[in-house]
Formats: C-alpha cells, structure tokens, sequence
C-alpha cells in the first residue's frame, strides 16, 4: 500500500470526526469526534515518518497522543461539572449565554 | 531558556505553598506568582541573549525577547489584579488558578522561542489546556461553565484542524524545524499549501479572527474579570507571535501564497467586530466584540508583510495590553460595586469616582485611536504599513471602521460624563485592582505621549525576520 492510501484513510477519519463534532448534540460526543480528528493527525504523522524514513513524525505522533489524552481529559472534567450543576450534558440545552 | 527555567521553578514554588497552607491562607500563592513575576521580569531585561538551544529548536531572538516580556508584564498585572478576588471565588482553590495561569504563562514563553513544529505544537496546547480550565473556574455558577465548555469544545477542534495542518507541512516538507519547512516551499505542493491554510484556520480560533470568534463574547461575559483581562491580551499575543514564527519566518518569502488569506481575514475581522460591537448592551460583551475588531488591526500589519508592519503589530499588541487590561479592570470594579455589567451601571461615574471615570475615558481613548493617547500611534502606524505595502483599500476600511468603533466606545464615555448617577456615593476600590489601573494608565499615556522608544525596539525586534 502506498502513502496514498494511509492519507485517504486519515482523511476520511477526520471528516468522520468532524461530522461528529458538528451534528452531534450530546458533548461526549462531540468529545468522540475530537479524538477521532486527532487520531486522524497521527495516521498522517506515522504514514509520513514511515514513508519519509525520518523518526520525527512519530516522535510528534507519541506527543499528539499525550496532548489528546491531557485535552480530554480537561473536557470531561468540565462535562462532569456541567452534569452535577445542569443536570444535562445537551449542547441544545446549554444556551444561557445568548446575544 | 533561563527565563522558563525560573519560571518552572516559581510554578514549584507556589504549588508548594499551597501543599503547606490551607484554606483561605492559599491566596499567598498569589502574592509569590506576583513577586516572582516581577523577578522575571527584571531578569528578561538585564539577561544577555542566549544562543539557540535543543538543536536549533528553540531560539532566543529579539522576536522571543519582545514577545515574552509581553507575556511577563500582562500575566503580573492579571496576577495582581485577581488578588482583589473576594476569598469565596477562589473557594480554597486559589493555588490551582495561580499554578494554571503560571503553566498558561509558560507555554507562552516556549511558543515565543519555538522554531520546531512539535515544540510549537506542544507549547501551543501547554498554552491553551489551562485557559478551559480557568475559564470555568467559577464552578458553581452555570454560565461560566458552560462558556467553558465552549470555549473548550471549539479550542480543542482548532487545535485538531492545526495539528491536522502541520501533519501535512510535516509530511511534505519531510523535517520538522521550520527552515526546513521554508527550502521545501520552493516548489509549493498543494498538500503543503492545505496544511498552511488549515494551520491559519487553527491560529485564526486561537486569536479570534472573525469566523471564528463565537467563543469569545460568551466567555468573556461569564469567566471572572481579571482572568478574562487577561485572557482577551496575553493568549492572542502569543497567537500572534506563532503566526509570525510559522508564516513569516517560516515562509515569508513566498508570502504571494497566504497573503490573500490573512488581507481578507483583516477585513472581515474589522468589519465583523466592530458592527456586532454596536448593539451590545453588556459592557464586557462589548469589549469582546471590540477585541476581535482589534485583532482585524492587527492582521492587517501581518498583511503588510514587512518588517515595518510586522513591528507595528508588536507595538499595537503592548498597547492593546494596556487599553483592553485597564478597560476590563475598571469594569470589574464596578462590576463589583453596582453587581451588574451592563451599559447603564456606569451612568454618572465621573460624579461618583472622577479618577476612575477618567481612567475608563484614557482606556476608551486609547483602543478607540484618539490622538496623544497610545492607540492612536497603533491604529496609525499599522495603517501606515499596509498602505507602504500598497493595501490601500485595506486602509480605507480600516480608517473607516475607526469611526464605528468610536460610536460604541463614546456611549460609554457618555454615560460617565453626562447623564446622571443612580447612586451618589462613591464606587470602593480594592488597593491592588487600583494599583493595577494605575499601571495600565500609565502605559496608555506615557505610551501615547512617547512612543518612539518602544517602536524602536519594535523595529529591532522584528528586523531579523526579513
């Protein structure tokens, strides 16, 4: 298989993720589609490293991958404090700040 | 790299006094960020330039140098004016917001030396992963996390649109260091041109250019003040200065490629801000949309793409740091006398605290561009620059929309001065929020009255990167 095909892959994992993002309503499922994005950015990263034959890609790919996990975990953080004051983590619901 | 060394080392400090104090005691923490903050700051000045360390990847030039003295001066007054936070908003938490706001501090100062798209990646995220966290830190008030959520949800797709970006400028470029990236340019494949075009899309969130702004009002209205005072200067600086590292240094030579791109963001970003400015009826809103205007200014510099333009963009954001910081403290004060942030909460202050008022109508001045105070010689010489680099229509508009701006700026100033107050008595200012009104307008003045040193430095500062 060549690079090609590694960036179609990446490509579709992205806008699957981003699909995510804009039509879901639910926010840890808008979180699912940020990491499915950043998922797509390491295939990218590893494809090219692997077909450059230079190591920094994957070096970056390893800190996508602890950044992602640090991101996350900040945004459940908030959703579960959102939960406990709203008692609901719909982004339609979630519309105080208007205007 | 001794700057972030000590800094590191101040972030050690603080998180050890809260480990050793409790309860309201832990607002300490903020006293030594303030001190240590002041260290640094001497130090940034009297530290000799060190060459480029970790292999070329971080540098320390005079961009860094400017930039970070930048970042030092606007988190000590944030750091000085949360002080006058009353203890129940820090609820026993007061070690977590200085450590966050420290750890925000720190991704700045490696962003500004970044010259490596992992290390630039890294320092950008180290940069805004606190600031979610910070802006929901009223935890138990609904609107501010739920601008915290969003201000987190559209923060963190940016940040997957850019990393997206620079897999791509990696990929094709086949080195992370960003000369590389600059001799792989010179045959432009169109997967190298995407990836610069959705890293623009990533910085344009971080900076809040006009697209994509709709994080800014909300969290402005709901984070605390002196945090959002902060927020609104020191994060959109660093943007900027990232934008530089990777389109000017970086590619500056075939700028031709995203130079449509950052023009025709400057135009929408003024226009945009300042018309949906107009019908705010909340002051920090308000300022919000005025902010993002700014940013509008300020692109146009970077669509100048010289070293002039590049140095006025440096000049407008010191400026910027004064006028909005002191804007937003002076809010904050009466935020907190009168309980409500709208329009009509100033109306007589200029009966009621004249120096307050009269600091309000410097800071209003200053980022509406009157002359003799330091906005206008921002507003001016970026101008200036596009219209050297033949943007004359941008000049126009720019020119233009200064007029609008003034609208909505002067109805607060009528308010102030002309109608009158609903209470007579005057507005109770905490010591270090007034001390750090004083300092922001004092910066407003002495740099609307003598500019030239600090351009000067501008100028030097941005030189090298041509």
């Amino acid at each position: 298989m060549g690079l090609q095909a590694y960036l179609l892959l990446a490509a579709a994992v992205f806008a699957i993720g981003l699909f995510g993002v804009l039509t879901r309503r639910n926010a840890v499922g808008i979180l699912l589609g940020i990491e499915l994005m950043l998922n797509a950015v390491n295939i990218n990263l590893v494809a090219f490293s692997r077909f450059n034959g230079d190591l920094a890609g994957m070096v970056f790919a390893l800190f996508t991958i602890a950044i992602t996990v640090a991101e996350v975990a900040v945004g459940l953080a908030i959703v579960i404090v959102i939960f406990r004051v709203r008692k609901t983590v719909e982004a339609d619901r979630l519309d105080l700040l208007k205007g | 790299m001794s700057l972030e060394v000590g800094l590191a080392t101040l972030m050690l400090i603080v998180f050890v006094s809260g480990l050793f104090s409790s309860g309201t005691a832990r607002r300490c923490a903020g006293m030594i960020a303030a001190a240590g903050l002041l260290v640094l700051i001497a130090a940034s000045f009297l530290l000799p330039p060190a060459g480029p360390g970790a292999g070329g990847a971080f540098v320390d030039d005079g961009l860094a140098r400017f930039a970070k003295r930048l970042f030092l001066v606007s988190t000590f007054i944030g750091v000085l004016a949360s002080l006058s936070l009353a203890a129940e908003v820090f609820s026993r938490r007061a070690t977590e917001y200085y450590l966050l706001m420290l750890s925000s501090l720190l991704g700045m100062m490696v962003l500004a030396s970044a010259r490596d798209l992992i290390l630039l990646f890294v320092a950008f995220e180290l940069m805004s992963v606190p600031l979610y966290v910070l802006s929901g830190f009223l935890k138990r008030e609904p609107e501010a996390i739920e601008a915290a959520l969003k201000f987190f949800l559209v923060g963190s797709v940016s940040s997957a649109v850019m990393a997206y970006g620079l897999s791509f400028v990696y990929g094709v470029a086949g080195t992370t260091s960003l000369p590389g990236v600059a001799k792989a340019l010179g045959s432009e494949p169109p997967l190298l041109v995407f990836g610069l075009a959705a890293v623009l899309a990533g910085f344009g969130f971080k900076i809040a250019a006009f697209p994509f702004h709709m994080w800014v009002p909300d969290t402005y209205e709901a984070a605390s003040t002196p945090f959002v005072a902060w927020l609104s200067v020191a994060p959109k600086a660093a943007g900027f200065v990232a934008i530089f590292r990777v389109y000017l240094e970086g590619v500056g030579d075939r700028a031709t490629l995203w130079l449509p791109a950052a023009a025709g963001l400057a135009a929408v970003t003024i226009i945009g801000g300042n018309l949906m400015a107009l019908p705010q009826q909340n002051v920090k809103r308000l300022l919000a949309y005025s902010g993002i205007a700014h940013i509008g200014y300020m692109l146009v510099g970077l669509a100048a793409v010289s070293a002039s333009g590049t140095a006025m963009v440096l000049f407008y954001l010191v400026v910027y740091v004064f006028g909005n910081m002191g804007a937003f403290l002076v809010v904050e004060a009466v935020a907190r006398s009168e309980g409500a942030e709208h329009l009509g909460a100033f109306r007589g202050l200029a009966q009621r605290s004249p120096l307050l008022a009269l600091a309000m109508l410097l800071f209003l001045l200053s980022l509406g561009g009157i002359p003799f105070v330091a906005g206008f010689w921002a507003k001016l010489y970026v101008l200036w620059a596009a219209a050297q680099a033949g943007l004359y229509w941008l000049v126009l508009l720019g020119a233009i929309l200064t007029v609008v701006a003034l609208f909505y700026y002067l109805a607060i100033a009528r308010r102030m001065y002309i109608e009158a107050p609903a209470r007579p008595e005057p507005i109770r200012l905490h010591p270090t929020l007034a001390l750090c009104v004083i300092l922001c307008a004092l910066g407003v003045v002495v740099l609307g009255v003598y500019p030239t040193p600090l351009v000067l430095a501008a100028l030097r500062a941005a030189a090298p990167l041509f």
